[in-house]
């Protein structure tokens, strides 16, 4: 049981990365952005050429592909998002499958199909009485709480952080007091860029780097984002914890290879009763 | 040559099908279904299985679109409440699921072994070695009547009423109209467009498998409806059978360019639907069709 808590905390943090990033560019260019499980696999792609191809440490190579793959998210929004900015969600909507499309298939033409592997020292578990914890796990855990915690100190304490959540809030009236959408808008996407690229490295270290990585996890993102309540990024890191733990303790009743099932089930249950998330508060549709 | 003709041409009238089923759903509807293969899938294993069990392929096909209508109106009836975000991760989970199932089911769906020796409808008709023509024919005839059914349906008032939905949901609510009601039944005639290209799609190969279904379906019938102008079903079937034409032909490029391996040719046509998907929407949003009966429509809405 205690084994099964773990595991969900850590299969929950790897979500916690990605469910970020989305509902960050979701609260601030209210458009899902189908292509995050796409950016997901690429940042893997880009550290596994950093650490297995150039030969650099795995930290250094995650750090210089996170820089890379945020300049090329910002690269993304301009050449394919920025076109269509004015044009409502559902176009950005197909437009981002487009994007996830054409990553995933660059991918695919350089990398080929094989799952690859980071180059990383073996080392045997760690035990604390009946728990195991790997240094995959280990490095899960610490990645992720630093991650979150310079997300959490920009969008609190900082000016950027200010601006975000104007924007995010009342876009117009953010114009208003002069704040520039656009900048704002770019630096969204960079740290979306760094967040989706370190959750690939992990995502990556605790499995296999292969093409699929991000679409297997595109499901679990969107409902952790949608659990915390999907304009609600701080809130979309507790829904991924939630998530990660109703699917590892699932594990009890139904096969391990029925996951994606039980994300589907906590997803439609969550759309029936509580669409606005968790956490979030009551918003009005149309 | 011209075996590989009618094997192209048959899968691009059965990708014509699913173009046409996206185009009710979100070219008119405004219902955006990224799980589309699932629906096709189901179609195609309801037909293959059923056929397979003795029933004749041709009730084997109407049952495969009853239920496979029944499933996208169940799966709408989840998310259409809520904004069109909601639904296209509704129905690409759905998709997904499905695809699960149907791999690990192995005592109902034969699992990853895949359903083989799925009869086609109507054989007998055909004299020996014709047997692909006849079944080219049928596909085609499939996709006429379903163009000319959703013609008529485009131009009846429930086709005004789907169009109004999408560009106003307030409004239709406003006068008394059920959105939720529309919008339901627009996912049902779509879904049920989709068991029938999934059927044929068994049918065609005799033998199905969970591998053979996968995000492409979604996104050649995407590219199909955004070519062809969404809303206008000429444009969809022009733009399928020009378009997934070529992208299909393209498998031929392997013998001509050295060094290209099958695998790298799909990446690059995958890149190029991806991209194109993409330029499409920022270049020519309107696609190169027309919508009928609503050129003052799309002048003044912005929206679409």
């Amino acid at each position: 049981m205690g084994q099964l808590l773990v595991n969900g905390i850590v299969a929950g943090l790897l979500l916690a990365l990605p469910a970020l990033a989305l509902s960050l560019t979701f609260s601030v260019l209210r458009f899902a952005n189908y292509a995050v499980g796409s950016y997901l696999s690429c940042g893997a792609y880009l550290v596994y050429i950093g650490n297995v191809v150039l030969g650099m440490p795995l930290w250094l190579a995650a750090s210089a592909g996170a820089a890379l793959f945020a300049v090329i998210a910002v690269g993304i929004d301009w050449l394919a998002y920025r076109p269509l900015r004015d044009r409502g969600g559902v176009t950005l909507l197909v437009a981002s499958m487009g994007v996830a499309i054409a990553l995933e298939n660059v991918i695919r033409f350089f990398a080929g199909n094989l799952p690859r592997a980071y180059n990383v020292p073996v080392a045997r578990p760690m035990r604390f009485g009946d728990i195991r914890l790997n240094h995959e796990q280990l490095t899960i855990l610490v990645a992720v709480f630093a991650a979150l915690a310079v997300v959490w100190i920009i969008f609190r304490f900082t000016r950027l952080g200010r601006m975000m959540r104007a924007v995010a809030d009342n876009p117009d009236l953010a114009a208003v007091r002069g704040i520039s959408r656009s900048r704002v808008v770019a630096y969204v996407w960079l740290i979306a860029g760094m967040l989706t690229t370190l959750s690939g490295v992990l995502v990556g270290l605790d499995a296999n780097v292969e093409p699929q990585m991000g679409w297997t996890y595109l499901l679990p993102v969107f409902t952790a984002a949608i659990l915390g309540g999907i304009a609600n990024p701080m809130a979309a890191v507790a829904g991924a914890l939630t998530l990660g733990l109703a699917e590892e303790l699932a594990t009890l009743v139904m096969p391990v290879h029925y996951r994606m099932i039980v994300t589907f089930l906590v997803m439609v249950a969550l759309l029936l009763v509580r669409p606005w998330g968790l956490f979030g508060t009551r918003w009005v549709t149309k | 040559m011209t075996v590989y003709l009618i094997a192209t041409l048959t899968l691009v009238a059965i990708a014509a099908l699913a173009g046409l089923a996206l185009n009710l759903q979100w070219g008119m509807g405004g219902l955006v279904n990224f799980g589309l293969f699932g629906f096709y899938m189901l179609g195609a294993y309801i037909a293959g299985l059923l056929t397979v069990q003795g029933l004749p392929p041709l009730v084997a096909l109407g049952v495969a679109m009853l239920g496979v209508a029944a499933l996208s109106a169940l799966s709408a009836l989840i998310s259409v409440r809520l904004s069109e975000d909601y639904l296209a991760i509704v129905t690409l989970g759905f998709a997904e699921c499905l695809r699960l199932v149907i791999s690990y089911e192995g005592w109902l769906t034969r699992g990853m072994l895949g359903v083989s020796g799925i009869e086609r409808p109507l054989q007998a008709w055909w004299p020996r070695g014709w047997g692909d023509t006849g079944f080219l024919l049928l596909a085609l005839l499939a996709v006429l009547i379903v163009y000319t059914v959703l013609q008529a349906l485009a131009r009846s008032p429930f086709g005004r009423l789907v169009r109004a939905t999408r560009d106003d949901p307030g409004v239709v609510e406003a006068l008394g109209k059920s959105v939720l009601g529309v919008r339901v039944r627009v996912f049902a005639i779509g879904g049920a467009i989709l068991g029938l290209a999934g059927s044929l799609h068994a049918f065609y190969y005799s033998y199905i498998d969970p591998t053979q279904f996968g995000p492409i379906i979604t996104a050649y019938a995407f590219m199909a409806v955004v070519v062809g102008g969404r809303g206008s079903n000429r444009g969809v079937v022009a733009s399928a059978f020009t378009l997934i034409f070529l992208l299909e032909g393209s498998r031929f490029l392997i013998d001509l360019v050295p060094g290209l391996g099958a695998s790298e040719l799909a990446a690059i046509r995958l890149f190029l639907v991806g991209v194109g998907l993409v330029a499409l929407l920022i270049f020519k949003p309107d696609g190169f069709g027309r919508e009928p009966r609503s050129a003052l429509a799309d002048k003044t809405s912005s929206r679409f």
